[in-house]
């Protein structure tokens, strides 16, 4: 059964990875962004596979199965950073979190 | 031998030291007795190294001894040479002998004074520099007990440092000096530079005779000594530096620093014969010195002034004795000398003491009455440096103007200077004499019971005054000369008087002397003689302040004005400024990137990535 | 015909992956985007099947879609209405055009990359079995080749876990702590 070559997922994956970026760097939203992040984390995802798929080892299968283990983790505490946010009342804008202002 | 010269010049360092370290510790009297004992110790060394001498013969008497090499470089090595013979040791036991007892006249003197400690610290100190600077087997030590002397007068001068004019009169003496020191270490350069070698003995077989070099050398040495000695052109400093306390200017200003000029010429009385054109300037300069401070002596009301001045012109005398090359009888006239101008200051110390300060010798009058002691050993002093005999001076200024008549044109020219000088002293002298102990006066001392000041004063001066009545009679005319036969291997004298030229030159200056007198008593006492009011010339004396202020503190403070505004300011204050506000601006502007906004950031690592992932495809 | 098909589907899975990514980064209300995320996590899982790994497939869509989904909806509805401005509004004016020239940079990077470095090895495709992808396969490598990273995400997963647990512990309490 033949598709589409590698490069062409490929492509994909960095199309994928490019649009996660965009909206990270254009968004004002922590949970957009986190979202945008699960993008980005997917568009790696797929390049790990179709490589995997390529040379015909599971590694890269492994490799991505790990990344959606970490990206869990971070959804989980990222999240749990906006719900105290939240509930202080803390306008959720990125741009308003300026602190760190030097 | 050598262990006595050491132990003589650490005493007075040691001294120093443990009055120092000791601070608080040490009560004030402790302090002036240690400063005494450890003087009068040096002065015992001093003595044993003498005797020791008296036992060798005269080509023995020359004991180097370095304990320490300090500069080793190539062909260059000076140590810490000390040179102990005939010249070095009598100056030794003038300097602790006269030292002691004025450093015992101060424990009375400075009783009572909130920092004496300080004082006698800083006298001990001057004792060492002075010892170091006789004592030295090399010039370049000399040069370093030279500059110390200059720093012990400084401190010492500006020692009431809650007055300014005494802090003005220590810079001023101190600069003068600075100026002198700069000519004397040029003059070491050229010796280094032509002989490879700072010590006496290298140093006088190996320089060059005659010829420019020869009078560069000699004449920045002569420069180191007319600062020093107080001679013109740099001798204004000498009058201010009665600022300090009375025993200082009896030490320093008159029996000890100011004589180290004259050491100087008679230690290296060899390159000064080297340089025939430089030693006649000295002459010349001691000669105009001694009428110029004579004249000016005439019109001063301060005590200590006018004894000021009479010091530098009996300095102008002993620089006409060694420049005319009779050595030993500038070396004899600065110990007499030594001897009465000390008694001088410090009888003048006792009156000053007793009338609680009072210098001025118009307000001074009617203590011949009240302080008879005083007054007698004042006259002593007074006639000990007219040179009436049998007293101290006779003698050796006699020597001096008798050597001056065997030289010639020039000498005769000197000669009449110091007859013309000898007349002036007389005057000057007993103007002071009859305007201060008359019987008849307003002053009111208070005195120490029966005794006119505390015990260690009146005990010293009644020594001086007898030292002024012997110390004479060390030597006489051609007649009997020991102290000439004992200098003579170091410093031999060219200039050897006749006979009938010592008897007529006696004659001569005392019977100008004596004139002096003469007229002193009948303008002050007799009031035979009207007195002139004072010239403007000799009140201003001679317009050297004013000239030397117009001449070098104007134009430096201009100088300096103008470097200020037109170039410090701008220039380097401004761009110090300029360079903070560069980077001040500049740390501005790049904290700009710290805009606390997480996008920013963000933006930044996608733009590194980037050019990360161009790094990694073109170099693979 | 088979071919045809694969390249139907393969077409439509990846026009509506980057529909549903741009998507995301377009809506103003967090809904959608976290619906238009769940898309996205369809379509690839589609393509992971189309690659042979039927594991991965249905692990992104159990544990993404499942879990870390549910929880991001979770917690929007628990924000409540917190609708966004729109996407380019805000910041200083060369924030916006300096994130499109560092996102075209690295788009045309990974292109160039693919380009330049892989020539013509990327026709050339390995042979596999029947048993690549599979849960037995992918397994047996977690626990033999893989092991250490086996275990390490396991200790990050609990990591996370105390994490969120903490920071969204009662609320009373963490005000407590913070007023002075």
């Amino acid at each position: 059964m033949h598709g589409p070559d590698v490069a062409w997922y490929l492509v994909l994956a960095g199309m994928l990875f490019v649009t996660g970026a965009l909206g990270v760097l254009v968004r004002r939203s922590p949970l957009i962004i986190l979202l945008s992040v699960e993008i980005m984390l997917n568009g790696a995802n797929l390049a790990l596979i179709a490589f995997a798929r390529h040379y015909g080892h599971e590694d890269g299968q492994v490799f991505a199965i790990a990344v959606m283990a970490i990206a869990a983790s971070e959804v989980v505490v990222g999240l749990g950073l906006i719900v105290a946010m939240g509930r202080r009342d803390i306008e959720l804008d990125v741009d308003k979190l300026r602190t760190l202002r030097g | 031998m050598t262990a006595s010269a050491w132990i003589c010049l650490a005493l007075p360092l040691a001294s120093t030291a443990a009055i120092t370290a000791a601070g608080n510790r040490i009560s004030r009297r402790g302090a002036g007795y240690l400063s005494t004992a450890t003087t009068f110790g040096s002065f015992a060394a001093a003595i044993a190294a003498f005797v020791r001498m008296l036992g060798e013969t005269a080509h023995e008497r020359a004991h180097a001894t370095t304990s320490w090499t300090w500069l080793s470089a190539g062909p260059y090595h000076f140590g810490l040479t000390l040179l102990t013979d005939q010249l070095s040791v009598m100056m030794m036991l003038i300097v602790t002998g006269v030292g002691g007892l004025i450093i015992a006249y101060s424990i009375g003197y400075m009783d009572g004074e909130d920092e004496e400690r300080r004082y006698f610290a800083y006298m001990s100190l001057f004792v060492f520099s002075m010892l170091l600077l006789v004592q030295s087997g090399t010039l370049l030590l000399l040069l370093a007990g030279w500059g110390m002397v200059g720093l012990s007068s400084y401190l010492l001068i500006g020692f009431h440092q809650d007055r300014p004019s005494a802090v003005a009169a220590a810079k001023k003496a101190f600069v003068m000096n600075a100026f002198g020191d700069a000519t004397l270490v040029l003059a070491l350069f050229l010796l280094v530079q032509h002989t490879g070698r700072l010590d006496y003995a290298g140093v006088f077989a190996t320089s060059p005779r005659g010829g420019t070099v020869a009078n560069l050398i000699a004449l920045g040495l002569l420069g180191g000594a007319v600062a020093k000695s107080a001679q013109i052109p740099l001798h204004t400093w000498l009058p201010d530096a009665m600022e300090g306390p009375t025993p200082v200017s009896a030490l320093i200003h008159a029996a000890t620093m100011v004589t180290a000029g004259v050491y100087l010429i008679a230690r290296t009385h060899v390159l000064f014969e080297n340089a025939w054109f430089v030693e006649d300037l000295a002459a010349a300069l001691g000669a105009a010195t001694l009428l110029m401070a004579g004249l000016i002596a005439l019109v001063q009301v301060d005590i200590k002034r006018v004894i000021a001045y009479s010091t530098m012109s009996q300095i102008g005398y002993m620089f006409v004795g060694a420049a005319a090359g009779a050595y030993p009888s500038g070396m004899f006239h600065l110990m007499t000398h030594a001897f009465f101008k000390a008694l001088l200051f410090l009888a003048a110390g006792i009156a000053i003491h007793a009338l609680s300060g009072e210098q001025d010798i118009r307000k001074m009058r009617g203590l011949g009455r009240t302080m008879p002691h005083t007054r007698t050993v004042f006259l002593i002093g007074c006639l000990a440096l007219v040179g009436i005999p049998p007293f101290a001076g006779f003698f050796s200024k006699d020597s001096i103007i008798a050597a001056t008549l065997s030289r010639g044109a020039f000498g005769d020219v000197l000669f009449a200077c110091c007859i013309a000088g000898a007349l002036l002293t007389g005057v000057y002298t007993f103007r002071l004499f009859f305007t201060v102990f008359t019987k008849e006066g307003d002053a009111q001392p208070h005195l120490h019971g029966k005794r006119e000041g505390p015990f260690s004063m009146v005990a010293v001066v009644t020594v001086l005054a007898g030292l002024s009545v012997v110390g004479g009679f060390l030597q006489f005319g051609p007649v009997w000369t020991p102290l000439t036969t004992w200098l003579s291997p170091v410093a031999q004298p060219f200039a050897q008087a006749s006979s009938w030229q010592e008897a007529a030159a006696s004659a001569a200056a005392v019977a100008a002397g004596a004139l002096g007198i003469w007229v002193a008593y009948a303008a002050y006492v007799k009031g035979t003689i009207r007195v002139p009011k004072a010239l403007p010339l000799l009140e201003r004396k001679f317009y050297w302040d004013v000239f030397y202020d117009l001449a070098f503190y104007n134009v430096a403070d201009f100088v300096a004005r103008r470097l200020r505004t037109v170039f410090e300011l701008p220039l380097i204050v401004g761009s110090i400024g300029e360079i903070r506000a560069g980077f001040t601006f500049g740390a501005g502007e790049a904290s700009r990137a710290q805009n606390g906004l997480v996008r920013s950031y963000a933006l930044a690592l996608a733009a590194g990535v980037a050019v990360l992932a161009v790094v990694f495809l073109t170099t693979r | 015909m088979a071919n045809f098909i694969v390249w139907v589907v393969w077409c439509g899975a990846a026009f509506s992956c980057i529909a549903s990514a741009l998507a995301v980064i377009s809506f103003r209300n967090p809904f959608f985007s976290a619906l238009s995320l769940i898309g996205n996590l369809a379509s690839l899982a589609v393509l992971y099947l189309l690659l042979g790994g039927e594991f991965v497939a249905a692990g992104q869509v159990l544990v993404y879609g499942g879990a870390v989904m549910v929880m991001f909806l979770f917690v929007i509805a628990y924000l409540g209405d917190r609708t966004d401005q729109a996407p380019w509004a805000g910041g200083p004016s060369w924030q916006a055009v300096g994130t499109v020239l560092a996102a075209g940079a690295i788009l045309a990077e990974v292109l160039v990359a693919l380009a330049l470095t892989t020539g013509g090895h990327l026709s050339h495709e390995a042979h596999i079995g029947r048993s690549f992808g599979s849960p037995a396969s992918v397994g047996r490598l977690f626990l033999t080749d893989h092991l250490l990273a086996f275990e390490v995400t396991s200790i990050v997963l609990l990591v996370a876990a105390v994490g969120g647990v903490v920071l969204g512990s009662h609320a009373r309490a963490l005000e407590d702590d913070a007023r002075p």
